[in-house]
């Protein structure tokens, strides 16, 4: 069987088709690397400030700070003997 | 004709040799020419090909160093007591900056301009100015936008509760590896190991999809201890207001749960891991492991313990301490206050060496020496922290009478504060012994064991005599919190000097005990190291204790209870009075007496001596472990 000559016509179309696609996928590829980069950055960076906000939220909620705030700035006391029965 | 074809024949033939000639010469030099790029291609590909490749890969690939950041350290409700957090570093190519620029730099860095050009003089490529400084600081230098000034990040701990965990945790030095505490001794499992990622890139030098790790990142481990961050404070701030008090040169706090899971643990002075650079390395130590002293008469309810487990004495044995005074050896021991007869307990509330010596003497070296090394003096705990002392005990032959008699009072042998808690752990845990342990991570931790020292009716026996020590007729009452029932002993230990003898004027006061004494939920061990108002354990370290289970107690959820204030329980006590035989020791003797004080766990006071006359309260219907009994007896 001979095929006619506008099916031999198509090849070089698919080949240029494949081709076009290849070329395409390297390119999503290519900017979906730069978006994880940009992200895992992002990532990282949020990662630093929670670990900073932590550390300021352990900062201003230890214990002696506290204490101190209660006891100098809103004149607060210790419970005296008794008085927390209930705890 | 012949001549000219001859001639032209001749000619011919020349031009052919030429012709040849030359395409010889061109095919010579082809030849050459493809013989020059063969050799040109063997050096490429095959003597040059892997350098070549190197460099062409250098130029497709990029290697990245991906961090691992320090594990963090939290307390064990989850507050952060340890973390690393990136700090901007300044640095510098020596040779690239300026000498008039040295001094706007100097002055962004706060730093003499003097000890800036020291830095830079003579110096060749990369130079730290200033590690681990602050963003404003960082920020102001690169405002300046100097030729050969760079920036860096490195990582930096922090501490957030400073000096109150100070001597726990340690501290980090500017490499990131822990140098102190348990930043040093968890060194390995905080720190991780940073990852090399390899990634493509392309012409622009933009990062290409498929890149791959050559050495997967281990992140650092975050570590739970059992600390709680509260008590923690709690303890430092009680200990640094009773040294404050007694213008005491040092002291520490251990406090523990019964179940080995360490509270707290602070000593003092303190210092901020933070800037620990600012303080002497002697200031670094963590006196709850490290330094060793006498216990003391903490020593004694062990001493006890051991006599009542050597079956030779009962707990309502009594015991005669001699008027003050005994003779043991070449050696005179003495007590504080002279006592004649005394009840086991009461040898306890009165803390009578002599009668602890006796004991001691009574039962021998043996059973002694068991019991010491059992609730592990002697010996370190291994709770993970490094530089732990073992404390002193003396080999058992070494223990002739003066040393056995010495020992049972707390002298002649050395403790660290967390073995003196641990050893009052076995009593609070019914006589138990369980290692103390400071991480909580599962994975980490080693397995809890636990093994029995004395029976637990030995070890609530010993319970209920120290929290009658703790009674307004011990030496301990300062101890007790109001609404709670401690049962604890004070110890007042002279120091021992250079040459082996004692002090006459530096002390260490003690005071370990339990509380609550009928429900025991914490263990508390106090030292205070050399207290100038008054050298008592009663009048120094007791009230410590009793500022520390006042403050932690409510903070635990554990009540308060105020029975014994209330009106209506005297009410229920005198509707209960019952003169029926049965429910009053009239009649009983003496021994009679103290064997049913000693099975309901009471208490007991005697007045005179035959059979009961009377006694207080009335009934013993209403009376429960820990109350008082008071007879009076007569011939």
């Amino acid at each position: 069987m001979r095929w006619p000559l506008t099916t031999w016509l198509f090849v070089p179309l698919l080949l240029g088709g494949f081709a076009a696609a290849q070329v395409w996928l390297s390119h999503v590829r290519y900017e979906l690397s730069q978006q994880t980069q940009r992200l895992n950055a992002e990532k990282q960076a949020l990662a630093l400030e929670v670990s900073k906000l932590n550390l300021e939220v352990a900062s201003l909620t230890r214990p002696e700070r506290l204490r101190e705030i209660a006891q100098r700035r809103l004149h607060m006391a210790p419970p005296r003997p008794l008085q927390v029965v209930h705890p | 004709m012949s001549i000219n074809h001859s001639f032209t024949g001749r000619g011919d033939t020349r031009q052919q040799v030429f012709i040849r000639r030359r395409i010889e010469a061109v095919a010579g030099l082809l030849a050459l020419g493809i013989a020059l790029l063969a050799i040109r291609a063997v050096d490429l590909q095959w003597l040059q090909s892997q350098t070549l490749t190197d460099k062409a890969e250098k130029q497709r690939y990029r290697q990245y160093t991906a961090v691992a950041p320090r594990g963090t350290i939290t307390d064990s409700h989850g507050r952060i007591l340890a973390e690393s957090i990136e700090v901007p570093s300044i640095a510098a190519m020596a040779d690239e900056i300026s000498p008039d620029s040295i001094g706007e730099l100097a002055a962004a860095l706060q730093m003499p301009e003097t000890s800036l050009r020291r830095k830079l003089h003579g110096r060749k490529g990369f130079v730290w100015l200033a590690r681990q400084v602050t963003p404003a600081m960082a920020d102001a230098v690169a405002r300046l936008n100097i030729d050969g000034v760079r920036q860096e990040t490195e990582w930096r701990r922090y501490h957030p509760l400073g000096p109150e965990t100070g001597h726990l945790l340690g501290f980090v030095g500017i490499d990131g590896h822990g140098l102190e505490g348990l930043e040093r001794t968890l060194d390995a499992r905080l720190s991780g190991e940073p990852g090399i990622r390899q990634v493509r890139r392309d012409a622009r030098g933009h990062s290409l999809p498929g890149g791959i790790w050559l050495r997967d990142p281990v992140p650092g481990q975050d570590i739970r201890l059992t600390i709680d961050a509260s008590i923690q404070s709690i303890a430092y701030a009680a200990l640094a207001d009773g040294i404050r008090k007694q213008h005491a040169k040092g002291g520490s706090v251990v406090i523990m749960r019964p179940d080995g899971a360490v509270l707290a643990m602070a000593s003092w002075p303190g210092y901020n891991p933070n800037n620990f650079r600012e303080y002497r390395p002697s200031q670094w130590r963590n006196r709850a492991i490290t330094d060793v002293f006498e216990p003391g008469s903490t020593l004694k309810p062990f001493t006890v313990a051991a006599a009542l487990m050597s079956g030779r004495w009962q707990p309502d044995s009594k015991i005669f301490c001699e008027n003050g005074a005994m003779q043991v050896a070449d050696h005179v021991i003495h007590d504080d206050h002279s006592e004649g007869w005394l009840d086991i307990a009461g040898l306890l509330a009165k803390s009578s060496n002599i009668g602890a010596a006796k004991l001691a003497l009574d039962i021998g070296v043996d059973p002694m020496y068991r019991m010491l090394h059992d609730i592990g003096f002697g010996q370190r705990s291994h709770i993970g922290l490094s530089g732990e002392s073992p404390g002193i005990v003396l080999p058992m032959e070494r223990w002739g009478p003066v040393e056995t008699a010495n020992i049972a009072f707390g002298q002649g042998i050395a403790v660290t504060p967390l073995q003196l808690a641990t050893a009052f752990s076995v009593l609070a845990n019914g006589g138990l012994h369980v290692q103390p342990r400071l991480i909580e991570t599962p994975d980490i931790g080693e397995k809890q064991s636990s093994r029995r020292i004395m029976p637990k009716s030995v070890a609530r026996h010993i319970v209920n005599m120290l929290e009658y020590a703790t009674s307004a007729e011990g030496t301990g009452s300062k101890a007790v919190p109001a609404g709670y029932r401690v049962a604890g002993k004070t110890g007042t230990a002279q120091k021992p000097d250079r040459y082996g003898s004692y002090n006459s004027d530096k002390f260490t006061a003690v005071f370990a005990g339990i509380a609550p004494a009928d429900n025991p939920q914490l263990v508390i061990a106090v030292v205070i190291d050399e207290p100038q108002k008054s050298i008592y354990g009663g009048q120094v370290a007791a009230p410590v204790f009793r500022n520390i289970a006042a403050n932690v107690l409510p903070y635990l959820g554990i009540a308060a209870t105020s029975e014994r204030e209330q009106p209506w329980h005297t009410m229920r006590i005198a509707d209960n009075a019952d003169p029926v035989p049965g429910h009053s020791t009239t009649g009983l003797s003496l021994r009679e007496v103290r064997r049913l004080a000693s099975r309901m766990g009471l208490h007991l006071k005697v007045h005179g001596s035959g059979w009961v006359r009377r006694q207080q309260p009335a009934s013993l219907n209403g009376l429960e472990a820990g109350d008082m009994l008071e007879v009076w007896l007569d011939d």
